[in-house]
């Protein structure tokens, strides 16, 4: 993978990861916040100028792909370098998690 | 016919906070904006007073129907846009939180746009200034020319303004930035 996207995305941002997890399923912008909304109890909301900014830029740097249109609305869905940075990024906040816990990680 | 007025006001790249709050107050006072015309006229309705978020997105490439769509699902108007600069409302008896009345939700999509507008406005007003208005005023000093006088002052005015725009707006976008970084 590109050591550049790595930089960029490993850490990402708190709507970056929820954007990117969603879309493990074909999704919209509009759907995805309410469904980030829903699985965060209303505590995270991402407005949409930040969701229009990190689709386009996601779509840009490939780590998602437009899937198809729907009322005007582009359904957006996640690539395998998508996946791979996605999985990264679960990792380290698996090993955050456990850390804070007070585990101990045998990799 | 009173219901509509013609405000000339001028705002900077880096004053889209000051514009917002102008514009909400307006509204406050039962002025709405109709649409607004490069570099600094605004027209407005007569309506009934309302409290109404303005915000301003910065986009300068053509944006798509997706675009306007993502901000009409959040309930946002479109107004209009203005050399890159696109125009939101929504009343704030339908934002359901704090975040609903804001376009941008994390600091990182906030220092995004301001990086915009510096790489597409600021950039090209300093090369404008650097390449054009700079050598001509310098060119037009060293000419002994009787007509020479009158690009003499018009190039220093241009001068002027330029560098009054490029230190005010370059120093206001860093402190923006600044404050959106540290917050």
């Amino acid at each position: 993978m590109n050591s550049k996207l790595k930089r960029i995305y490993v850490p990402m941002t708190e709507s970056g990861f929820y954007i990117l997890f969603c879309l493990q399923q074909p999704q919209h912008g509009y759907g995805i916040s309410q469904q980030v909304k829903r699985m965060t109890g209303g505590e995270l909301i991402i407005s949409a100028g930040t969701m229009y900014g990190t689709l386009s830029k996601m779509e840009k740097d490939e780590l998602i792909v437009f899937e198809r249109e729907e009322e005007k609305r582009k359904l957006y869905r996640i690539t395998e370098l998508g996946k791979e940075i996605l999985n990264l990024e679960m990792k380290r906040i698996e090993r955050l998690y456990k850390n804070s816990k007070g585990v101990e990680i045998n990799e | 016919m009173n219901n509509r007025k013609t405000v000339i006001r001028f705002f900077t790249i880096a004053d889209y906070e000051e514009e917002e709050a102008w514009l909400q107050n307006q509204h406050k006072n039962a002025w709405k904006l109709l649409r607004m015309i490069f570099p600094c006229f605004y027209i407005f309705e007569k309506s009934t007073p309302e409290d109404v978020a303005y915000r301003l997105d910065y986009q300068n490439n053509a944006e798509t129907s997706n675009y306007f769509q993502i901000f009409r699902d959040y309930g946002w108007e479109y107004i209009g846009q203005c050399v890159g600069w696109m125009y939101f409302r929504k009343p704030l008896s339908e934002a359901d939180s704090e975040q609903d009345s804001e376009i941008f939700s994390d600091n990182e999509s906030r220092v995004d746009m301001i990086n915009h507008v510096v790489k597409t406005r600021m950039c090209p007003l300093c090369i404008l200034f650097l390449c054009c208005v700079l050598p001509n005023f310098l060119r037009s000093i060293g000419t002994a020319d009787p007509l020479a006088t009158v690009f003499t002052v018009f190039f220093s005015v241009m001068t002027l303004i330029y560098l009054y725009l490029i230190i005010y707006c370059g120093l206001k976008l860093r402190k923006l930035r600044k404050k959106y970084t540290n917050d």
